[in-house]
């Protein structure tokens, strides 16, 4: 904080323009030029999360031996939007294939020009291997295809079977997906049951309300904007009642109040803190990864259940993206499209739990009954295949995310702790509104 | 000093001013230019990198302060000063202004205080000097994002360490994380931990260059510790005072990476649930790589660099008073000392006894 303060006040204090000195003072010059089929070739890509592809990265280097792949993983999706956010800023330092989360696409689409089209390198010949509207999701207004889909989002619900046992709830998967109602799942069953658990245990039934808004807002047709890009939150009455169902949870207590992406670090994976958890594909290794960290292992009792309250939803899924200033974008291009071709896509689902988005993959899940130890040997890849059905994505604008992080966000952690009610809850996310999205 | 560094070149004046100028010779010119140029040469590094990397971005960050500029689309319209009054109306940046000074100030006094007393302990004569002066420096070698995830999890509002002890003797655990002032107080404590040791350091480097004599007879003199501390080392250290001051002060203000750490969960940048704890600087980062707002962000810059300004330059004359305010006490000691010895000196001829200075008047009272 205090060594050669001269030169980094002006620095510090003005960060923001550093970024805008490297946009017009430096570029990175890294690598050679020209490409052909046998020059080596040094590619670099950044995912975030749990991606799951360092096998891929090993076989995809034996298969291509003039290819050297050098990964960076961010932690969380937040943390590598800034990264990535930051480096279209300065118009350099990008990787040559960067992973683009869904919830970003309404920002990034408005810039999709600094992305490579991919229909340069063939991706419509691949077209009919995704989910339509995954497909859809990566184009842009001008019919420019910009990412290659990993990823979808189909949620189910993580439970814990000790717990519900414990609380004299069914513990057995097919049997907790009829206690919800299966097929017919609603929030308010959801909670009902939840207040059931607590009148049992006195314990709370899910770990924040932050997941669970989410899912509830991705469930919609149209979330926080209409499908023509319309800010959609004030006035919305779809959305104002789900908004009325998750106070009434948090003010029964269901709610354990967590800090999100922290969990008491793992431990309230562990100790019974809470007893549900939502849990799209990707989320399986961040149950699993915090259980683990807080000391727990596949005897903790986590299960994954083929119910979730309220219908299909997609949350969340990513893309591979080449942005233009890849100095080997066809190879780049090349290295993209083969992670994300069905059969990577499983070996991704295998390494993370992520669900794939080609239609090969998700029909090889569906028949497929590999069980997962962690989660009680539930057949998660055929679980998430049936929960993706019925999924249809929902469009996302350029200031999702921060209707999300900054207008909801501190809301619903408000919820949790008592400090707000459905209404001045509700009253403040419009007035927050108001103030940060213009 | 300064006349011995003159007199040369006027001595070399003279002396040429004795031959004919036309014989000077292009070595002599050479030396001449050398000596009048190339001091210029040897700062130069320092002003084309603070040019580069300071004063650029500074200027560079005013331009686009004055435009609509999204962090992704880039410069927008001409705003004109637009930009200032949205900040200015926001009641984030308050909140955020407020946070910061609350840090600041839980930070700094404490901070200093204890680096004096840190320091005048190790200036003592102790067995394994190096050792200890060593050991207090070490928290700063820890990088500040270690700092902040090993404080973050001993503030825990679940199974922190704080907490835990604090249950041992019976106090209701506190929400470090949602309550305002406890949480200043946390993220206050990272700061200090990391930067004591270090200003002590700087302390004790000055207070090693007070002579030892002055000390000595003040001992003589029957000055105690605590006295010969307030009246002699504090005087004595005083530049140095200022300058851990005012650093504190820039570093304080600046403070970032304590509060991003220290809620995990905040993507967005918002300091805390209800922004308990977010930092101008915090504030900043989300204004311009959350939200996008390019423009309002370097706003936010702007007014924290003047902020910093105002506020350093408080500090300077306020740390210039209170330090020469203990400077001119003693100095009234010693001019009425000074009289009361010629007045002693006077009468004690008039009755011809002998009388040595003056001090026995602090002796007897």
């Amino acid at each position: 904080m205090k060594l050669s303060r001269r030169t980094t006040i002006a620095a510090a204090v003005a960060g923001a323009a550093s970024i805008a000195l490297l946009a017009s003072g430096c570029s990175a010059g890294a690598g050679g030029s020209t490409e052909s089929g046998d020059e080596k070739v040094e590619l670099t890509i950044t995912t975030f999360g749990t991606f799951g592809y360092d096998e891929l990265y090993k076989q995809y280097e034996s298969e291509n031996p003039n290819v050297t792949i050098t990964a960076t993983n961010i932690d969380t999706g937040g943390n590598a939007r800034t990264d990535t956010f930051t480096k279209i800023a300065a118009g350099s330092g990008l990787s040559d294939i960067v992973a683009l989360e869904e919830g970003w696409l309404g920002s990034v689409m408005e810039v999709s020009d600094q992305f490579v089209d991919l229909r340069d390198y063939g991706v419509d010949d691949r077209k009919a291997d995704w989910v339509d509207w995954k497909f859809a999701q990566s184009t842009d207004a001008d019919g420019r295809v910009i990412g290659y889909g990993t990823d979808v989002g189909p949620v189910g619900l993580c439970y814990n079977g000790k717990l519900f046992e414990a609380a004299g709830l069914p513990s057995d998967r097919t049997e907790v997906a009829t206690l919800f109602g299966g097929a017919d799942a609603t929030w308010d069953k959801y909670f009902e049951v939840g207040n059931q658990y607590k009148a049992a245990t006195g314990k709370a039934w899910y770990d924040q309300s932050g997941f669970v808004w989410n899912s509830m807002v991705n469930q919609l047709p149209e979330g926080y904007y209409t499908a023509d890009g319309e800010l959609n939150v004030e006035g919305n009455t779809a959305l104002q009642e789900r908004w009325g169902q998750l106070a009434g949870a948090a003010a029964d207590g269901l709610s354990a109040a967590q800090a999100q992406w922290d969990w008491n670090g793992g431990k309230s994976f562990t100790d019974g803190t809470f007893a549900t958890f939502v849990c799209p594909g990707w989320m399986l290794g961040v149950v699993q990864g915090n259980t683990e960290a807080g000391g727990g292992d596949a005897t903790t009792g986590w299960d994954f259940a083929d119910v979730f309250p309220g219908g299909a939803v997609n949350w969340g899924g990513a893309f591979l993206a080449v942005p233009e200033t890849s100095e080997h974008k066809e190879e780049a291009a090349k290295l993209a499209s083969w992670l994300t071709e069905a059969e990577q896509q499983l070996g991704q689902f295998a390494a993370a739990g992520t669900f794939p988005s080609t239609v090969a993959a998700q029909e090889e899940l569906a028949a497929s009954g590999e069980q997962n130890a962690f989660f009680n040997d539930a057949p998660v890849g055929a679980i998430l295949a049936g929960r993706s059905e019925g999924v249809v994505a929902q469009f996302k604008g350029p200031d999702d995310s921060v209707i999300q992080e900054n207008v909801f966000g501190p809301v619903t952690q408000k919820l949790d702790s008592g400090e707000a009610d459905a209404q001045s809850g509700w009253d403040e996310a419009i007035s927050l509104l108001n103030e940060l999205v213009e | 000093m300064t006349s011995t560094l003159h007199r040369p070149p006027a001595d070399l004046d003279s002396h040429e001013a004795e031959q004919p100028p036309a014989r000077k010779s292009l070595r002599q010119r050479f030396s001449r230019l050398d000596n009048h140029a190339s001091p210029y040469l040897y700062i130069s590094p320092f002003f084309l990198l603070f040019g580069l990397v300071g004063l650029f971005p500074l200027l560079y960050t005013l331009v686009v302060s004055l435009h609509d500029w999204d962090l992704l689309q880039g410069q927008g319209d001409f705003v004109g000063l637009a930009n200032f009054g949205e900040v200015l109306t926001d009641r984030f940046f308050w909140n955020s202004i407020f946070n910061t000074v609350s840090i600041f100030l839980l930070s700094a006094i404490p901070q200093i205080f204890i680096a004096l007393v840190l320091a005048a302990i190790l200036d003592q004569n102790l067995r394994a000097k190096t050792f200890w002066r060593m050991s207090v420096l070490l928290p700063y070698v820890v990088t500040p994002v270690a700092v902040a995830l090993i404080f973050s999890s001993i503030f825990n509002e679940q199974s922190g360490l704080a907490n835990n002890l604090l249950g041992l003797v019976g106090i209701d655990p506190i929400a470090w994380k949602h309550d305002v002032f406890a949480s200043h107080f946390a993220i206050a404590t990272m700061v200090n931990w990391r930067w004591t040791g270090y200003n002590a350091l700087i302390l004790l480097a000055a207070m090693q260059a007070v002579p030892r004599d002055i000390y000595e007879s003040a001992a003589i003199d029957g000055a105690g510790a605590v006295r010969r501390f307030f009246s002699l080392t504090i005087p004595s250290i005083r530049p140095t005072l200022v300058f851990v001051v005012i650093t504190a002060t820039i570093g304080g203000l600046q403070i970032f990476t304590e509060p991003k750490l220290f809620d995990a969960s905040s993507a967005g940048g918002i300091g805390g649930a209800d922004r308990q704890f977010q930092t101008t600087v915090l504030y900043l980062w989300e204004m311009a790589f959350f939200r996008q707002n390019l423009g309002e962000a370097s706003a936010i810059a702007w007014l924290l660099f003047l902020l910093i300004v105002i506020i350093g330059l408080l500090n300077f004359l306020l740390s210039r008073r209170i330090a020469s305010g203990e400077q001119k006490v003693a100095d009234r000691r010693t001019r009425k000392a000074l009289q009361r010895q010629t007045a002693d000196a006077a009468s004690a001829r008039a009755t011809g006894t002998a009388t040595h200075g003056d001090d026995h008047q602090g002796d007897r009272a």
